[in-house]
């Protein structure tokens, strides 16, 4: 008895898991591998003698150094930041006002603009930036920061209000009401009792819109134009790539540093994040 | 006897009104403008290439566009796509979130590398992904890359292999989104449940399809939901991974490339229009399968 | 120190009618409970009295000023929820002091206050701690400090002991009305317990389906409930009723169903007599009945069937069947009754209830 379910652990967990896991993760090793393999092995034969195809016999940071000096990858970082922490800090006070208002007062067509809200997230960006090219370029944002800045709560303002909505409805609705008895403002209420609660949930959300906004990539590809300008993910793609010319190493170097700050965001709260998330849908 | 206008109630829907402007006024500005800007383009001849006024052609954009082979091609690739996609997300997202679902040693750790796909950014991941799968002819496992991709495409047809690696793409990333999202949903189930299911039934083939599907189904729904609208949308993740050299167009693509390439503005519109119809079968079916979450801030 | 009017109040949501027509006047320091079933409007008129919710029609005067357009916080009340709503985030210390801080008391005044409240209640220790920490009836303990804390005009308690364990629910229950002994603060409760409302209320106000069904001091709707429902609604085990009718058999009244023929007391008698030969309803407690012994009068006694037997030590509970009519008696310890023995049950004749067919009032 005690065999057979190990043995079926193992069919049923362990080996799925495993592969699963490596499935995953194998792109993430193969970029790093790639990242620090001197271009003298990376650039020959797969039967040349003395190769290591799943790793490297001479690692190097060659490639990092290369990518830090010789092009604006930091002012990429940056730019991506800057633009990301703004546009979540907008998202997120659209979202959370929003959601509370959709989640706790009644007022006349609340459903219909709850609704109107959670479409817009629908409204595809390849739908968009024909448009949002237009109106960018009569407010003279190309080429700016602000033109990211304006056009990410397209995507981030309906799902941060629908996930906040559902958190708000997890509280108990007591909670406030004691507040209003005890001598708070509905507003008051609000922002001294429900917010400081709600610190998952938003957590969660502003992690999901940091995210979001730092992996963008159409709207930043259309909007900035200038190499000093772009996002990181838009230049290691278009300033790494010279026509037929790629610099893989420099390339999976700043894939993965590119990537740092949203890994270190995610370890950090990867437990609010799953009960934020949980917390929502749950409402 | 004596009618008391609601104080307190009128001061509610001035605030709930005060709340939601924010939000209202930037999506109006950044959604609801653009829309009706598309529709009015979609309608014209503009184009910043084209001399003069501007145009209206009537439904004249539309009428090409139906008469255009590639577009009914590009239709025909986005419909294939979503689905494929949507199907093997889902498939691997629930067998990561039902492997995930118990409690055991390093779990976090393995949540962190499933959840890793989504939250890297795509741009750059997707650049690890075109060398594996196009490696430049020099590197050291280009042969055997070249080999596969020839029989891939000799069977196929040209360019199956960079469609096929967009999808392989598409479902590697999106699965990790609808892992955590089911996840999400399991953790919501009550525990109980899952006990009584186990006292009721020894096959945990039965438990999982009488039990766990059923409870989970609000959020599966969302999950093919989120994928199939994404999907049928996609336009960065196809011209990432081909980095803009598109064999398989789907409509995103193609609208793109009108845009960028030809400046053809109505034309484009248009195009980008048609996947109205697309997104809204999808959600007119999903509304069918469950209560969309915004409906029930109404209860 | 306040006394609570409401008049003509009327609550409707869309398509329910939740309060209907209450008055009420809720003397200054008088503990009154709202006691019904789920849904009889209780909880909402103590939420109207709150400002939780809109008064659809009607009028609440707190002490001297009409507060139905005033809002929660300045109606000067103190509410204790059913699920405690303490703020998680806080500390018990800021739970209780949230109050008068939003209020600007200075911070002298709320340690001061604070302090005593947390002495009454025997709580000092948990001061520190954050709710989670705590058990369910420090829970309540703190949320009843929260309220005491802010000398509020009224007391508003909503189901206060419901999540209490059925031991600690009778312990809250005395320490409740110590202190409000103590503080003599007018106070409104609302609870779907009988038990609780006979128990700590000075008045209890017996709700069903919105309408206020009678409101009197414990007693008085023990002894002379003003309707079936409320006949039915107090007192545990709940009262018997048997459809009777009357008949006049040599000068005296007579109720009569097949198993049970008693004759109607002399003190009721005069009232009956418009139901001469019409059908009714008998109520008599399970308490007012007893085993019959040689010295019982026959004319208030019957003969029954024991169906249950459910002893439960200072008294055991009988299920009989008289006839078809199932009733239950309340009878002394001593008592020896087996399943299907024949029993013969004596009712107490100034204890009984009659209750008109179709108005179900009593008569």
């Amino acid at each position: 008895m005690v065999i057979e379910r190990r043995w079926k652990k193992w069919v049923f967990f362990y080996i799925p898991l495993t592969v699963f896991v490596l499935g995953t993760l194998f792109p993430f090793y193969w970029m790093f591998v790639t990242a620090i393999r001197p271009d003298a092995e990376l650039y020959r034969s797969w039967r040349a003698v003395n190769n290591a195809p799943f790793w490297t016999l001479q690692p190097t940071l060659e490639h990092f150094r290369d990518l830090m000096a010789k092009t604006m990858f930091p002012q990429w970082l940056w730019n991506t930041f800057f633009i990301a922490v703004i546009s979540t800090a907008i998202s997120l006070a659209c979202g959370l006002l929003a959601g509370y208002a959709l989640a706790r007062l009644k007022f006349p067509m609340a459903g219909a603009l709850g609704t109107s809200i959670f479409v817009t997230y629908l409204v595809p960006p390849t739908l968009l930036f024909i448009p949002l090219a237009d109106i960018v370029r009569d407010f003279q944002l190309g080429n700016t920061p602000w033109a990211l800045i304006l056009t990410y709560p397209t995507f981030l303002i309906p799902f941060s209000t629908w996930l906040l909505m559902g958190y708000f409805k997890t509280i108990p609705k007591e909670l406030e009401e004691c507040a209003r008895i005890d001598g708070a403002t509905r507003f008051g209420a609000m922002t001294r009792i429900i917010f400081p609660i709600a610190v998952p949930g938003i957590l969660s959300a502003g992690i999901f819109a940091f995210t979001l906004s730092w992996n963008e990539f159409i709207y930043a590809l259309i909007f900035l134009s200038s190499p000093e300008r772009k996002t990181v993910p838009v230049g290691v793609v278009s300033e790494l790539i010279r026509g037929d010319i790629y610099f893989w190493g420099q390339l999976m170097a700043g894939a993965l540093l590119g990537s740092i700050p949203v890994a270190l965001v995610y370890s950090f709260f990867v437990e609010y994040y799953v009960t934020g998330l949980t917390g929502s849908v749950k409402g | 006897m004596v009618s008391v206008k609601p104080a307190g109630r009128a001061g509610d829907i001035r605030l709930a009104y005060a709340l939601l402007s924010p939000a209202l006024l930037l999506l109006a500005v950044v959604i609801a403008y653009p829309v009706g800007w598309e529709v009015w383009t979609s309608l014209t001849d503009l184009s910043p290439l084209k001399d003069g006024s501007t145009g209206f052609v009537g439904l004249a954009n539309y009428r090409r566009l139906l008469a255009d082979a590639t577009f009914w091609q590009a239709a025909l690739v986005t419909v294939v796509y979503a689905a494929v996609t949507s199907a093997g997300k889902l498939a691997l997202g629930l067998g990561f979130a039902l492997l995930l679902a118990r409690p055991f040693r390093g779990r976090a750790l393995v949540f962190l590398a499933i959840f890793l796909p989504w939250a890297y950014p795509a741009g750059v991941s997707v650049i690890g992904w075109y060398w594996t799968l196009n490696p430049p002819t020099i590197t050291a496992y280009a042969p055997f890359m070249g080999q596969l991709k020839y029989a891939v495409d000799g069977t196929f047809g040209i360019g199956a292999w960079a469609f096929a690696s967009v999808m392989l793409f598409n479902i590697w990333r999106g699965s990790s989104f609808i892992a955590v999202l089911l996840l999400a949903g399991i953790n919501a189930i009550p525990q109980e449940l899952f006990e009584c299911a186990l006292l009721e039934s020894r096959s945990a083939w039965r438990r999982f399809r009488l039990v766990t599907v059923p409870l989970l189904k609000p959020f599966l729904a969302l999950g093919v939901f989120l994928s199939l609208t994404s999907a049928f949308a996609d336009l960065s993740n196809v011209w990432m991974l081909t980095a803009g050299r598109i064999v398989f167009p789907v409509i995103g693509t193609h609208a793109y490339w009108l845009v960028i390439k030809a400046g053809q503005y109505g034309p484009a519109s248009a195009l980008s229009l048609t996947l109205v119809p697309f997104l809204l079968a999808v959600l007119l079916v999903l509304f069918r399968l469950f209560d969309p979450p915004q409906e029930r801030s109404t209860a | 120190m306040a006394q609570v009017m409401m008049k003509d109040l009327n609550k409707k949501y869309d398509e329910v009618h939740a309060v209907k027509d209450v008055n009420l006047h809720i003397r200054d320091k008088e503990f009154i409970v709202l006691v019904g079933p789920s849904g009889c409007g209780k909880s909402t008129t103590l939420r109207m009295v709150a400002g939780l919710e809109e008064i659809t029609a009607g009028e609440i005067t707190i002490g001297d000023r009409v507060v139905n357009d005033l809002p929660p916080k300045d109606r000067d009340i103190a509410m204790v929820f059913q699920n405690y709503a303490l703020y998680p985030h806080m500390t018990v210390y800021d739970n209780m002091a949230f109050g008068l801080k939003m209020r600007k008391f200075p911070k002298t005044e709320i340690a001061k206050r604070v302090g005593e409240a947390a002495e009454i209640l025997g709580i000092q220790e948990l001061l520190k701690r954050k709710p989670r920490q705590l058990s369910g009836g420090q829970r309540q303990r703190v949320a009843v400090g929260r309220a005491i804390v802010r000398h509020p005009q009224v007391f508003l308690f909503d189901e206060p002991l419901s999540n209490l364990d059925a031991k600690l629910r009778v312990q809250m229950r005395v320490e409740l009305k110590r202190l409000h002994d103590r503080l003599e603060t007018t106070a409104i409760y609302v609870t779907h317990d009988q038990v609780e409302a006979m128990t700590l209320g000075d008045r209890v106000v017996v709700m069903k389906d919105g309408w206020i069904q009678q409101v009197g001091e414990p007693l008085e709707l023990y002894g002379r409930p003003a309707n079936r429902f409320v006949a039915g609604f107090i007192g545990s085990p709940s009262m018997n009723f048997v459809e009777m009718t009357i008949a006049e058999t040599n000068g005296a009244l007579w109720a009569d169903t097949p198993g049970i023929r008693v004759k109607v007391p002399p003190a009721s008698a005069a009232r009956l007599g418009p139901y001469k030969g019409q059908r009714l309803t008998l109520g008599i407690r399970p308490e007012d009945l007893r085993v019959a012994t040689g010295s019982d009068p026959a004319d208030y006694s019957f003969d029954t069937v024991v169906d249950v037997v459910e002893p439960l030590g200072s008294e055991i509970l009988l299920d009989v069947k008289a006839g078809s009519n199932v009733m239950v008696a309340r009878v002394d310890p001593t008592v020896r009754a087996k399943l299907h023995d024949k029993m013969r049950l004596s009712l107490h004749p100034e204890r009984v209830h009659f209750f008109d067919l179709k108005t179900e009032l009593a008569i």
